[in-house]
């Protein structure tokens, strides 16, 4: 409880963590409140009748992007290099000392993450379905049971998207590379989902099936995949990569 | 009574010349600056690959050899981007900035020696990982691709290097302003891969920003009389970086190192 008290306190005190925060309650908030106040436009002109089902879930889906950077900025700062002056230490190093089972370390460190991506999905949705709310008035979807179901997935998607950025930011120990790979994915026509153009099998990758916890139809789909199928798939991508993270940080030199 | 020999004189021109010449080496010997490079080359010609094979299958909707072996570029360019950001910022990493701020006072010299020493390696390589693709795509699609003139696959060509050359000039000013590597890399790929075409997609006006007015240079936007064309594209995307690398260049010198 204190390894993970200790990793909590770590990794809100990063500036960039906070960036990282701002970053995912803004980018979905704000571009909904775009997006839906030019649906109103539209319904008000009648050309549209109302609002898309998925207005606030496809903007939560790039508001992912925050927690890609927590998970990648918890680590990668473990590693980072001080200047030479400084002592050129790596806080890694400290962290090991005060914690040495490395399984430990890792295991907290992945909870705080965990829990600060499952707390600022939570606030993410919350302030991205206000501003839908606010900006489409009474022409805006009616939140029903149904509902709660999707942002859940919300959350699950962001919270295993972290984990996911940490396993790798683990293996490569330097943030860049991570960050320049998973920022350029979350891109409206990301990667993958071209990828699906080429093959069925990119639907089964990590973020084409996480998303669909919360939009089950994605535009010219060639896989059906019910949010569940979804959910476990990417749960099998998590529960794979973060065993191989585990064994390489325990077993490779600090 | 000696006289102090008096200490060499070098001439402006002369030091310019020493400037570039010092972080010509620091770049070239930056491990990272050909990983970055060899990086984005090495990702868009396995995109290219993806790409031709849907183009083959009909789904890109166009057999346009260069319009196909050109989509990789938007990702691509992520690797540019890192690239001018590692020269900027590994300066700050330990405290290389001091040394190259002892040996070169001048900080506008500098400055414009390192963004012209970026522009000089970026330059081929931006020309390689474009024609690479599109001569890719054009030797898999063979007969069945849409015949272009050689004069519009020259034209496209260059913007696509000028475009990629200009984008890593804004990294470079972007990194010297920000200073970290990681954040500037944020910054930069959040707003080209996030708010960029997100804002595309709902605001007229973001067709003037440096990311949509840089892709119609060599990506137009067919059929729609309001769009930005090519040469605009160009004139606009300079237009951002000489403002940002004044940005950049103006807290360059007034901030502390």
């Amino acid at each position: 409880m204190r390894v993970l008290a200790a990793e909590a306190s770590k990794l809100v005190s990063l500036p960039s963590a906070w960036i990282a925060m701002a970053a995912g309650v803004l980018v979905p908030s704000v571009i909904a409140a775009i997006t839906a106040s030019s649906a109103l436009d539209a319904i008000s002109r009648g050309a549209k009748t109302a609002a898309g089902v998925d207005t606030g879930y496809q903007e939560l889906a790039f508001g992912v992007v925050g927690v890609i950077v927590l998970g990648v900025v918890g680590v990668s700062s473990e590693y980072f290099t001080e200047s030479a002056e400084s002592g050129g230490g790596r806080q890694i190093t400290t962290s090991l000392t005060a914690v040495p089972s490395r399984l430990r370390l890792l295991l907290a460190k992945m909870s705080a993450i965990a829990v600060v991506s499952a707390l600022l999905a939570i606030v993410a949705a919350a302030a991205t379905m206000g501003a839908v709310r606010v900006a489409l008035g009474e022409h805006a979807p009616a939140l029903g049971a149904e509902d709660i179901a999707r942002l859940a997935g919300v959350v699950c998607y962001w919270v295993y998207t972290a984990l996911l950025a940490c396993g790798v930011t683990v293996l490569t120990r330097h943030g860049v590379v991570p960050l320049a790979l998973l920022i350029t994915n979350t891109s409206v026509v990301s990667v993958t989902y071209l990828l699906t153009k080429i093959t069925t099998l990119a639907n089964y990758l990590p973020d084409m099936a996480g998303v669909r916890m919360f939009i089950p139809k994605l535009g010219g789909d060639s896989v059906e995949m019910s949010p569940l199928t979804g959910g476990l798939v990417m749960t099998a991508w998590v529960t794979a990569l973060l065993p191989i993270a585990a064994i390489a940080f325990t077993r490779r030199d600090a | 009574m000696t006289t102090v020999p008096a200490p060499p004189v070098r001439t402006r021109g002369r030091e310019a010349a020493q400037a570039l010449t010092a972080e010509l080496s620091k770049l070239v010997s930056l491990p990272a600056t050909w990983l970055t490079a060899g990086g984005a080359l090495a990702v868009n010609l396995i995109l290219t690959i993806a790409f031709t094979a849907a183009g083959l299958r009909g789904s890109t909707g166009t057999k346009s050899a260069l319009d196909v072996g050109l989509a990789s570029i938007g990702y691509a360019q992520a690797g540019f981007v890192v690239l001018g950001v590692l020269a900027a910022c590994s300066e700050y990493t330990g405290g290389q900035i001091r040394t190259t701020l002892t040996a070169m006072p001048r900080r506008a010299l500098q400055f414009t020696a390192k963004q012209l020493a970026v522009a000089i390696v970026v330059l081929p390589a931006a020309a390689i990982t474009a024609a690479s693709g599109v001569m890719l795509t054009a030797g898999a699609l063979g007969d069945t691709a849409t015949p272009v003139t050689s004069g519009h696959v020259a034209g496209t060509l260059s913007g696509v290097t000028a475009y990629l050359v200009l984008t890593t000039s804004i990294s470079v000013a972007v990194g010297v302003l920000v200073r970290q590597t990681l954040a500037a890399v944020v910054v930069l790929l959040g707003y080209l891969f996030v708010a960029g075409p997100l804002l595309r997609d709902h605001a007229a006006a973001a067709k003037y920003l440096p990311d949509s007015a840089g892709s119609a240079m060599w990506f137009p936007v067919a059929g729609n009389s309001d769009a930005v064309t090519p040469a605009h594209g160009a004139l606009l995307l300079t237009a951002w970086t000489v403002v940002l690398i004044a940005v950049a260049l103006l807290g360059y010198r007034r901030r502390d190192m």
